[in-house]
């Protein structure tokens, strides 16, 4: 692992990283912007995931449902990895030594991959009920991205 | 007795007391407290949007918001409990913050909006039920509830700045 130190170090570095080091407001605001993100990216899942097990707007096919919340929930996405990726900056090299913040981005990086490649598809083609795949996939899911919120969150308590 | 009396000996009863030393119990209530903010908030979203007349336009604006409505109960419920041990265990604290006491005149503000629609322009959704947007009233409680709710979010997580 100590091969990408000097790019944490880097990080740690740059002009954005000092200014909001720097100040005293940037990263409360940065943070509270990440947690509305949060709010509206998890709760977007959340309503699908009920959606296809059956338990909210059985009136609507399950693909309805996914494209009405589709734009909320990668806005919500796009805001959460720019200010997630400001609030990294600004502290590269506690993150770098934070065991929470590796499984964090162990998630991340399999949530991600998970929706862009099954679960948007998934979703995208299923109609008034979801086949147990498609329910397996909202609960992996869900599973992938409560676990990048919760190892989010224990970056400040647990290190 | 004061409020800040009060708010010393709820923090110093045994609950309050064993929290605060516990190593586990804070991280773990606050947690639950900030990813059930995606079942509460984030399922009320959706709602707001579908009064403001932004989402599901074609579904029956009842139809978004009752068959989310339970859901959204479990949210609070959760927010609700947690909320009070997290203040149970740092009342003193809590109640000295100028963002705590904002965050609870926002909760009573929120409070009074979601009474107000369902005791107000709810009552006649059989006249606006179908509409793609809803009518002014309607389309202002979703938007007050919308900017409540994020004030009360970043009281919530600014408070904690200042503890």
């Amino acid at each position: 692992m100590s091969a990408i130190i000097p790019f944490f170090q880097w990080c740690d570095n740059t002009m954005i990283s000092q200014a909001i080091r720097n100040s005293r407001i940037a990263f409360p605001i940065i943070e509270n912007f990440h947690l509305f993100a949060l709010t509206v990216l998890l709760g977007s899942l959340v309503v699908l995931v009920l959606r296809q097990f059956g338990l909210v707007y059985k009136g609507q096919p399950i693909s309805e449902v996914a494209s009405a919340l589709r734009p909320w929930n990668r806005w919500s996405l796009a805001v959460m990895l720019t200010s997630g990726f400001l609030l990294f900056l600004s502290e590269a090299m506690k993150c770098y030594g934070n065991t929470s913040f590796r499984v964090k981005m162990f998630f991340l990086f399999f949530a991600l991959l998970f929706q862009f490649t099954f679960y948007n598809r998934i979703v995208k083609n299923e109609g008034t009920s979801a086949p147990v795949g498609g329910k397996i996939a909202a609960a992996v899911a869900l599973c992938l991205w409560f676990g990048v919120g919760l190892a989010g969150r224990a970056i400040g308590f647990l290190g | 007795m004061s409020i800040l009396s009060m708010c010393q000996w709820l923090q110093d009863t045994n609950i309050g007391t064993s929290i605060r030393e516990s190593i586990w119990s804070f991280p773990i209530i606050e947690t639950t407290h900030v990813l059930a903010l995606s079942i509460s908030v984030g399922l009320l979203l959706v709602s707001d949007l579908r009064l403001m007349g932004y989402i599901m336009k074609r579904r029956p604006a009842s139809e978004v918001y009752e068959q989310i409505k339970p859901w959204m109960f479990i949210g609070f419920a959760i927010m609700t409990i947690t909320g009070i041990f997290l203040f149970w265990c740092q009342a003193v604290k809590a109640y000295n913050s100028i963002f705590f006491r904002a965050k609870v005149i926002l909760l009573v503000l929120a409070a009074i909006n979601a009474l107000a629609f369902e005791r107000g322009i709810y009552r006649k959704i059989d006249k606006w039920d179908n509409a793609l947007v809803p009518p002014m009233e309607a389309r202002l409680a979703g938007w007050l509830s919308l900017i409540f709710w994020v004030a009360i979010i970043t009281c919530g997580r600014t408070m904690a700045y200042t503890f």
